[in-house]
């Protein structure tokens, strides 16, 4: 135990929390990344690898992992693993066809040791657009019900075009690595 | 304190008095009372610890545990059909093996290596005998999968069946994939499909399953799918979200958009307009050119959709299976002499002089 305490005690002094962002192409993590932090959107280019956005989010620094979706580079993500405090899986709404790939591979990063301990905020992206489907509808098909019930987890309907939803996903996410990592010792 | 004074040695003295001599000997029965008290409590707890601290009994607790969950094991194979007490049953099994586990991890300070070892063993076989079984017996999430690795790899003219079944399937679990489909133009051989979008609210669209067929969509989209086309043509109007293709062979693609994604795509020309890099994906083949789609009103749809200056981006094709700095052998850029002419898709005939690819 004595490394986890030295570990938390430096997180705690720089009150940084490591994110780490993933979910199948096309579901606008990167989009996601940079409307939180305020900046354009306009261009974006599909991530060839990884984009890492350190940000100041209420009082703790956030470590932004987001880590291209493309399937050749899916195998990759495994890198990425090792002490992650919290994992966004972002999910587009509107593309009910993969939905299916979307959750094999959620099942499959579930799976995962060294994620087991963070906490899984899903975001059901895009939906601002006509005939996505609701964060309930996702939550079914996702069968989110049936997750472990030591995860703690969310899901939350968002849209990074608009920027809805973005905030109430974050602060939920934060606040409960906080609760975790900062107040139990 | 009076339990030093130990009543074997507290000499016998004879009081006169009558009165003293009852508290006395009532003193010394409270004294011996106590004394076997404690060593009754010092007994008990010694026997205990005992029982607690033998390797025997601890293989005796063992097995006895260990033989009830084998033998509710063995019940599930005649246990409830129902699903639902099914997984209460398992969860019953599994939490009585957790309990295994906890006896072997509070015991595990005095047992012989080897005892720990064996106790582990037997665990993890049980788990797995637990895990197998349920799957056996509750095989529902392997369902799901067995049912989209069908779905995929049935070629398209079988496509339409299981989404058809898959509507009229009651069970809510079920259904939840195709409770309902995005517009678009699916499955179909051999025609001309038009669509307009002006005006109406259209957010996302998606054209799948088809054959040689010519698509022409006018007006603003926010997200287009592109899935299995053979021997297509298809015109697009601006994009103002994001292309997915996935599976096409054979085909051209006139499209301007924010993001375009190309997967799986086989002998296809891609005429594009595009604010960010597009990037292919386990593709071959494949060569591009700038965007020339016209109809009437596409300048105030580009503009409207920021997509009426042209980037150049046309060419800067990153392609995710090849990363390193040479020009990839996947993809190249169109001849200009092969190219085709400005397509104008508001008239009712295409005129274009080159519907052949390569």
């Amino acid at each position: 135990m004595g490394l986890l305490s030295i570990i938390r005690k430096i997180k705690r002094k720089e009150k940084e929390m490591r994110i780490l962002m993933v979910g199948l192409d096309n579901s606008g993590k990167t989009t996601i990344v940079l409307k939180i932090n305020g900046e354009d959107t306009s261009v974006i280019s599909p991530t060839l690898g990884f984009n890492i956005k350190t940000i100041t989010y209420q009082k703790y620094t956030l470590n932004i992992w987001d880590v291209g979706g493309q399937k050749t580079i899916r195998s990759y993500w495994r890198n990425y693993f090792e002490q992650t405090d919290g994992l966004i899986w972002v999910v587009d709404s509107s593309d009910l066809r993969r939905l299916d790939d979307c959750k094999m591979e959620l099942d499959n990063l579930l799976k995962e040791e060294r994620l087991s301990g963070s906490s899984l905020l899903i975001l059901a992206n895009k939906q601002d657009i006509k005939g996505a489907l609701t964060p309930e509808e996702i939550a079914k098909v996702l069968n989110l019900e049936a997750m472990d019930k030591s995860r703690h987890w969310k899901i939350v309907g968002c849209s990074a075009f608009t920027g809805q939803g973005l905030l109430e996903g974050f602060d939920w996410l934060v606040q409960d690595i906080a609760s975790r990592i900062y107040m139990l010792d | 304190m009076d339990d030093k004074e130990n009543p074997t040695i507290v000499p016998q003295t004879e009081y006169s008095d009558p009165d003293l001599q009852r508290k006395h000997s009532l003193m010394l029965e409270r004294l011996s009372n106590r004394h076997q008290n404690r060593l009754d409590n010092s007994l008990r707890s010694e026997s205990e610890s005992s029982s607690f601290e033998s390797t025997s009994s601890f293989l005796s607790r063992f097995s006895e545990m260990k033989r009830s969950i084998e033998s509710q094991l063995a019940d599930s194979q005649i246990a409830p059909s129902d699903p639902a007490q099914l997984k209460i049953y398992f969860e019953k099994i599994s939490a009585s093996i957790s309990d295994l586990e906890k006896l072997v991890a509070e015991n595990s300070y005095f047992l012989p290596s080897y005892d720990v070892q064996s106790s582990l063993k037997t665990i993890s076989d049980l788990k797995q005998t637990l895990e197998s079984l349920n799957s056996q017996l509750n095989p529902k999430k392997k369902f799901a999968f067995k049912n989209k690795a069908s779905k995929k790899e049935s070629g398209f003219p079988e496509f339409k069946e299981p989404l058809v079944s898959k509507r009229t399937d009651t069970s809510p679990e079920k259904t939840r994939l195709t409770m309902r489909d995005s517009p678009g133009f699916r499955s179909i051989v051999g025609q001309v499909l038009f669509k307009e979008f002006r005006g109406s609210e259209v957010g996302e669209f998606t054209i799948s399953d088809l054959d040689s067929c010519e698509v022409r969509l006018i007006g603003s989209l926010r997200v287009l799918f592109v899935h299995r086309l053979k021997n297509c043509q298809v015109y697009v109007g601006p994009v103002m979200g994001s292309i997915h293709i996935e599976e096409v062979e054979g085909c051209i693609f006139v499209m301007a958009s924010h993001q375009i994604r190309i997967h799986n795509a086989k002998r296809s020309d891609f005429y594009l307009r595009v604010r960010s890099r597009p990037i292919i994906e386990d593709s071959n083949s494949v060569r591009f050119s700038p965007y020339c789609l016209t109809y009437e009103g596409i300048e105030k749809d580009l503009q409207h959709a920021s997509l009426d200056n042209e980037t150049g981006n046309w060419a800067n094709v990153d392609d995710f299976k090849w990363l390193r700095a040479t020009q990839s052998p996947n993809w190249s850029l169109l001849p200009e002499n092969q190219r085709i002419k400005i397509v104008d898709i508001s008239t009712q005939e295409i005129k274009n002089d080159n519907t052949q690819v390569i």
